[in-house]
């Protein structure tokens, strides 16, 4: 289906307000798992959103930029994947890896962005000479509304402008091609739980990944939420016996050393 | 701190509070390669460093400058530490060691937000709120919003702890922290054992002509024989060593279209 002008226009503005929250990291309503749904709604297909929002959240949940570090970004990923779905009418997963190569594209702008913005520290430093506060607050500012209207340029033209190739690229793939991007779908989440697991899992967590690992296997379940459940029945019993010094000893000791 | 005997006179309000909890949002607004976070930190103080220094521009200038310093830290966690600089600056520290201190917390206070939001908040929150989404459930989106509007709305009480408890309070919240976290990593982990299994699908199309019209399929003769899941698990735990062996994250997320276009290809994925 065609994504018209208007709903262009308004995926645009939406994405520039939420990408100012990306930037600071205060509401987290930038998060695939509140984009998505949103852009569905835009585009008159809120279950595709909301369905897109759970499995591109999942995909990117491990996957933080913390310390500055470079990674792809969700958002743009999470706009496309919609956008994916909805001109080409290929299921979740597959526009999921079409969509990836678009929070590549916002991962490299972010990469100039933090570059460009080192220029801001002579001012910066002029205006705390002067304690000039609104001067600092002016930069702010600068930094927040080119943040936004940058993201926005690139979301327009990857939106709107771009609809037309981007359909026809699809369109001319191979089925090969397509199923091929639709198990990429199915396989990267697996790129986020295992960053996760990179920074959560020690020796002795694994009896509880592999619990949380059988249950969700054997047992029929609609959502993760009885898993959770176990979980903090875990995480309970490990809280109260961690009361006992010499179990917090020895387990201090435990994490020294990360993984397996 | 040695200097409590200073004369401390009392500028800063708890509507300053409020305001300096409120402009910490600011603090990655210009956030640059070289001193990270510092201009958005230093404005976030601004007005109420105006409001102490009032009479005396020269130390202003001289504070605002010592704060432009690199700085990188959690932005949720930041109001405490700027509370904390705030009451110390207001009850006459020298600057200099207010520098020191904060030069010593920024570091920590980001290792124990990044494990309490990143690394276990937004997991656990993701993992339940995206299942639930996806049965096409609108609560996932809402109760993941209130979750984080919850977390958002701690900077308050966070700026007051810094400004009233000092460093006391910071001890107190490493030392729970390390239990805390201990637990809510547990909690954290067996999610994901059910999140791989529920979310990561890996499942071979290969089938094995054995004669007389018969086939043995790979995935449901074989692999589904041993275990279920058998495949998204392992394939997890690739990933998991090819990070830890450093492997960059992007050249992952690319390697596996490509292998999976080219396995697709060949009939086997």
């Amino acid at each position: 289906m065609e994504i018209t002008l208007l709903q262009g226009i308004i995926i645009t503005l939406v994405v520039m307000v939420l990408v100012i929250d990306r930037h600071l990291e205060a509401l987290f309503i930038f998060r695939p798992i509140i984009v998505c749904p949103i852009v569905g709604a835009i585009l008159g297909d809120l279950n595709t959103g909301l369905v897109a929002g759970g499995m591109v959240e999942l995909a990117f949940a491990g996957i933080a930029g913390i310390g500055g570090a470079s990674v792809p970004e969700a958002l743009l990923t999470s706009v496309m994947t919609v956008v994916f779905a909805h001109i080409t009418g290929n299921n979740v997963a597959t526009s999921l890896a079409l969509a990836y190569p678009f929070g590549v594209l916002l991962q490299f702008l972010w990469t100039v962005r933090n570059t460009a913005f080192v220029s801001f520290n002579g001012p910066a430093e002029r205006y705390a000479k002067e304690g000039n506060i609104k001067g600092l607050f002016k930069l702010c500012f600068y930094g927040i509304a080119i943040t936004s209207i940058a993201t926005g340029i690139l979301t327009f033209l990857s939106v709107y402008a771009a609809q037309e190739p981007l359909r026809n690229l699809v369109q001319a793939m191979p089925d090969w091609l397509i199923n091929g991007f639709q198990v990429a779908g199915g396989l990267l989440p697996a790129v986020g739980f295992a960053m996760l697991l990179r920074v959560t899992l020690k020796a002795r967590y694994i009896p509880y990944l592999l619990a949380g690992f059988l249950f969700a296997t054997f047992i029929q379940i609609d959502n993760v939420l009885p898993v959770a459940i176990m979980g903090l029945a875990f995480a309970m019993m490990e809280f109260y016996r961690s009361g006992d010094k010499e179990v917090a000893l020895a387990s201090g000791k435990e994490s020294e050393k990360s993984g397996i | 701190m040695a200097s409590k005997e200073k004369k401390r006179k009392r500028v800063v309000t708890d509507s300053d509070l409020n305001d300096l909890a409120l402009l910490s949002v600011l603090n990655q607004s210009c956030f640059n390669y070289e001193r990270m976070q510092s201009i958005g930190f230093t404005a976030g103080m601004g007005p109420a460093l105006k409001k102490i220094y009032k009479n005396d521009p020269k130390t202003l200038s001289k504070v605002l400058h010592d704060n432009l310093e690199f700085i990188n830290t959690h932005n949720t966690l930041l109001p405490y530490l700027q509370g904390l600089m705030l009451s110390l600056y207001e009850g006459g520290e020298d600057p200099e060691t207010v520098k020191k201190i904060k030069i010593s917390l920024f570091g920590p206070l980001a290792g124990i937000g990044d494990a309490l939001f990143w690394f276990t908040l937004l997991p656990i929150t993701a993992g339940i709120c995206a299942s639930l989404s996806d049965q096409g459930n609108v609560l996932g989106p809402i109760v993941f919003f209130l979750v984080f509007f919850a977390a958002f709305l701690l900077r308050f009480p966070l700026a007051r702890m810094g400004y009233k408890t000092g460093t006391k309070a910071l001890d107190k919240l490493q030392e729970n922290t390390k239990r805390v976290s201990n637990a809510a990593s547990v909690l954290g982990v067996t999610i994901l054992g059910g999140l791989i299994a529920s979310y990561v699908t890996l499942t071979v199309k290969t089938t094995i002509d054995i004669g007389h019209d018969a086939t043995v399929s790979l995935q449901t003769d074989f692999f589904d024989k041993i275990m279920p899941n058998l495949l998204p698990f392992a394939f997890t735990f690739l990933i998991y060593f090819l990070l830890r062996k450093k492997v960059n994250t992007t050249v992952l997320i690319v390697g596996i279209i490509i292998v999976s276009i080219v396995f697709s290809f060949f009939g086997i994925l």
